[in-house]
């Protein structure tokens, strides 16, 4: 490959004598005879933009909500500079009327739901990827495009759609009244049914890309040597697939848990105020106690990293074929 | 195959069926609920003349194309300057976290985390309270700070896929830093930077939670307006201007295609 | 690019004149009369809604209350709104109107003097019901939200805190603005017992309550009076009593806030939403009752004598206002509240 013989110092984040030499001794990048605090100067120009405005825009904040977090509310839930660790009590369940375990059940049901999404979403994925990769090049394109559209159609949209849907005026809930699934004026939502059922088709789409990129480019002689070999179907998906997809599979987890995690809207909406999750409850608190608020955040995140800690190491434990 | 296809083709339509329902339930002349009443067009003549909804058609359109905009050329130039420059590990180290952060961040954080920034910003004085009072440029900033790390990402592919070797052939010819990123990357990396800037528009559209939190008195964006409405229940006229983003979106995904193999065809 | 010009001509309409932005309950003025406030003083008026007093009061500490010139909130706030100095003392001088107001709503408890505050509308809170689902002269109580063996189908629970934790100690026969913390408790898991029922369709604003009972997907839901009589107004299939053990009673005022843009142009608007005809119009819109006695007269005959919309002075008796119990007693509600959200 090309890329092999272009291979300079800029590539590889360091190159000949990265560490042996000072920033000011001569080297070549590229076919370019320069130093490397040249390089560095030009590259701190075409990052600067960006670099600044995500510390200013996206770091500061985030900093601000955790040192939050540790301030005190004062009165109708204005904040007062002192150092506290109520907040993260109160995230744990302490509260005027002494422990509850409210807050740590939805921390649980939380995880729960955004785990359940993502194997539900990865578990409908797979096949759409497989099915997608193996049509002819001209259709794989249309394929595409109509999961994109939906993607790009607001979510507030296709809520909007479920709930008329759902709804005990629909002939959906009237099929399932007269099934007995449902009592006879009763509506699916809200309800954990119209809740999974919101939350696996908003994030499909995030899913079925990934898993579509790394399909497409599968190696499939593995897979027939591995035929040849007499290994059976289980076992070639376990070894001749599933190492190749890995990267795909982390990918569509990482898409579907984490903004899962932080799912508002649908349990809003689908759940009606019945179904509460994190991102419902850090929703409440905006504007209303800002300590307790980034308390409440601080936990997600906190949750979040776990999530994608977990998967990344679930990636590794699977053996390269 | 055929059960791949069956799979395939419900999960799909899994994502059609709410929005078929809502264009179904927007010639619905019932003004209250789903139960059918009869065909109209009325909603949707009456969303013609409705200003709150054209104003935030505007709003909308205008924070995803300056949002996009900005995004797109501050992320192309941090992946240029993050692929093509021999940093020190530290350095680059904390690069790559700022620019997976809201990767890995649930947006209703970033939303939440801006609410805070802002309101500690408007402490400032009162010019300050002017500026970042929650409006349009709330909104904008907002999207870029998403936007830009899916640029960048996509851009860094793609510059990592082409690799180095003609940077290093128009140096032998004695190019100028200015033409070799003109002339020879910026060229190879059009359509990367085209996918990002397409993938940046479409999650500006796709945003709701932060766009709600921070947005103004006449800037809300539609979103925030049809979720306004759904929970007061007026479903006719939400669900006839849901049936017309739709549409729009069909066409815009449909056009953008059109362009994308008519540019392939030519290369 | 007719679209860019199209965008510019937007633009630069929303920038002609320095408008009054208002923050009030949506569905809560005739829409007619800001177009009319226009074309008399020239200034624009821009409505933003919100759905209950929570929503509100949290949008302007995310915010800033510059966002807003004129805001709508109940009597319930007003204390938390003058202490977080989100408001402004209004300019009496420039609200002649003023002398329109009623007596009995002068001077209320909540802000003595009228400094703050002028009414805008009041009205208890009731239940809104499909006509089929109750029969003719069965008494309407809280019974029917609270009482599972009462129910008559499904129904929605109204999402404000003060208002729903009220109406469940009316239905205890506890006091509305009870300070102590087990009884807020108890009144709390009155409303959670309810919300977990199966036919409970969870919590909405009063509009989105009414338009689902509108809708026939709820029986009956807990709203404030004037948006059901509208409803009543709109379709046969539906009524509106306040239960016989009594309901809150809110007083909605207008207020000015403490970093308004436009505050000349808000106290202007104050002073036409009280001039006694455009107040009986607006009353006569939104059904509900008008605070103004100078309106009262041109109300139309019929809403002055709808009983839904100004109650007998027997039914006043039953009739309790919501105060504001202080910031450490609004935590506790604040609590209480999130737990029955959350369970």
């Amino acid at each position: 490959m090309t890329e092999a013989q272009g291979q300079g110092p800029g590539a590889q984040g360091q190159g000949p004598g990265a560490q042996g030499q000072g920033p000011g001794a001569p080297t070549i990048d590229a076919g370019e005879l320069t130093t490397f605090a040249r390089l560095r100067r030009r590259g701190a120009v075409l990052i600067g933009g960006g670099a600044l405005w995500l510390l200013l825009f996206l770091a500061v904040p985030l900093a601000l909500v955790f040192a939050a977090a540790f301030c005190e509310t004062a009165g109708y839930g204005a904040v007062k500079l002192s150092l506290t660790w109520d907040n993260l009590g109160r995230v744990a369940g302490w509260g005027v009327f002494g422990w509850e375990a409210d807050n740590l059940r939805i921390l649980l049901r939380t995880v729960v739901v955004a785990g359940l999404t993502t194997v539900l979403c990865l578990a409908l994925a797979l096949p759409m990827a497989f099915w997608i990769a193996r049509q002819p090049q001209s259709r794989r394109g249309l394929l595409l495009a109509l999961l994109m559209i939906p993607f790009c159609t607001n979510l507030v949209i296709r809520i909007a759609g479920w709930t008329v849907l759902l709804s005990n005026q629909s002939w959906l809930a009237g099929l399932a009244q007269q099934l007995g699934a449902i009592g006879p004026e009763d509506g699916l939502y809200p309800g954990t049914f119209a809740v999974l059922l919101g939350m696996v088709t908003t994030f499909l789409p995030f899913a079925v890309l990934p898993l579509y990129a790394v399909v497409e480019r599968l190696d499939w002689t593995l897979v027939e040597a591995a035929r040849d070999l007499h290994s059976g179907p289980w076992r070639t998906a376990r070894h001749a697939i599933l190492p190749q997809i890995m990267p795909g599979l982390v990918a569509a987890g990482i898409l579907t848990f984490v903004p899962a995690l932080g799912m508002f809207l649908v349990t809003d909406r689908l759940g009606s105020g019945k179904f509460m999750l994190v991102g419902n409850l850090i929703q409440q608190q905006v504007g209303r106690d800002t300590p307790y608020l980034s308390a409440l955040c601080l936990t997600l995140v906190a949750a979040t990293l776990i999530g994608i800690a977990i998967l990344r190491w679930r990636a590794r434990e699977v053996p390269v074929a | 195959m055929k059960t791949l296809s069956v799979l395939g083709w419900s999960g799909i339509g899994l994502l059609y069926v709410p929005l078929l329902a809502v264009a179904v339930a927007s010639f619905n002349a019932g003004r209250h609920g789903v139960a059918w009443k009869g065909f109209t067009v009325d909603w949707y003549v009456k969303l013609l003349g409705n200003q709150v909804v054209a104003e935030a058609t505007v709003n909308t359109l205008l924070v995803a194309g300056i949002s996009t905009i900005v995004a797109t050329v501050l992320g192309t130039l941090l992946a240029l300057g993050l692929a093509r420059t021999p940093w020190p590990r530290p350095v680059r180290g904390g690069l790559d976290v700022l620019i997976h952060l809201p990767v890995v961040t649930p947006d209703i954080i970033l939303a939440a985390a801006l609410v805070v920034a802002f309101a500690v910003l408007r402490l400032l004085g009162p010019l300050a309270e002017v500026w970042f009072a929650p409006g349009l440029l709330q909104i904008i900033i907002g999207h870029i700070t998403f936007e830009i790390p899916f640029v960048a990402l996509i851009v860094m592919a793609r510059l990592t896929m082409i690799g180095r070797s003609q940077e290093e052939a128009a140096r032998d010819l004695y190019a100028s830093t200015w033409r070799l990123y003109t002339r020879v990357l910026l060229p190879q990396l059009a359509p990367a930077i085209a996918a990002g800037a397409l993938l940046a528009f479409s999650l500006s559209l796709d945003d709701f939670i932060i766009a709600f939190f921070t947005c103004g008195p006449g800037t809300e964006t539609l979103p925030v307006l049809i979720y306004g409405q759904m929970a007061r229940g007026v479903s006719p006229e939400l669900h006839a201007l849901s049936t017309l983003i739709f549409v729009a979106t069909v066409l815009l995904v449909v056009g953008a295609a059109r362009l994308q193999g008519s540019r392939a065809a030519a290369s | 690019m007719r679209l860019i010009a199209l965008l510019f001509a937007v633009l630069v309409a929303a920038r002609a004149a320095d408008p009054v932005n208002v923050y009030m309950y949506s569905e809560y003025i005739d829409p007619s009369i800001p177009g009319e406030f226009e074309k008399k003083t020239g200034i624009p008026v821009r409505i933003s809604t919100y759905e209950s007093q929570e929503e509100m009061v949290a949008k302007l500490m995310a915010g800033g209350s510059g966002q807003y010139d004129l805001l709508v909130a109940s009597d319930v706030v007003v204390t938390q709104l003058v202490t977080l100095k989100l408001v402004a003392k209004l300019d009496q001088s420039k609200i002649p109107n003023a002398k329109n107001l009623w007596d009995r709503f002068r001077d209320p408890l909540y802000d003595k003097g009228n400094v703050y505050t002028l009414p805008y509308f009041w009205g208890p809170l009731g239940i809104i019901y499909r006509k089929d689902k109750l029969p003719a002269g069965k008494v309407v109580s809280w019974k029917l939200i609270f009482d599972e063996s009462a129910s008559i189908g499904p129904f929605v629970l109204m999402d404000e805190m003060r208002s729903m934790m009220g109406c469940a100690a009316i239905a205890l026969g506890k006091d509305v603005n009870s300070k102590d913390k087990d009884e807020i408790k108890t009144i709390g898991q009155t409303v959670l017992k309810a919300k977990q029922r199966k036919d409970c369709l969870g919590f909405d604003g009063g509009v989105g309550g009414k338009n689902k009972v509108l809708a026939g997907q709820a029986a009956l839901a807990v709203v404030y009076n004037g948006d059901a009589v509208k409803a009543m107004s709109e379709s046969a299939d539906v009524a509106f009593a306040v239960p016989v053990e009594g309901a809150p009673c809110a007083v909605d005022n207008l207020l000015v806030t403490s970093k308004a843009k436009n505050p000349a142009g808000a106290h202007a608007f104050i002073d036409f939403l009280m001039d006694a005809k455009i107040g009986a119009r607006n009353a006569d819109f939104t059904q509900y009752a008008t605070p103004y006695q100078a309106s009262l007269a041109l109300v139309k005959a019929e809403n002055r004598a709808n009983a839904a919309i100004y109650p007998s002075d027997e039914a006043m008796k039953k009739l309790v206002s919501l105060l504001d119990l202080g910031s450490d007693t609004n935590r506790i509600y604040d609590e209480v509240w999130t737990a029955v959200k959350s369970r």
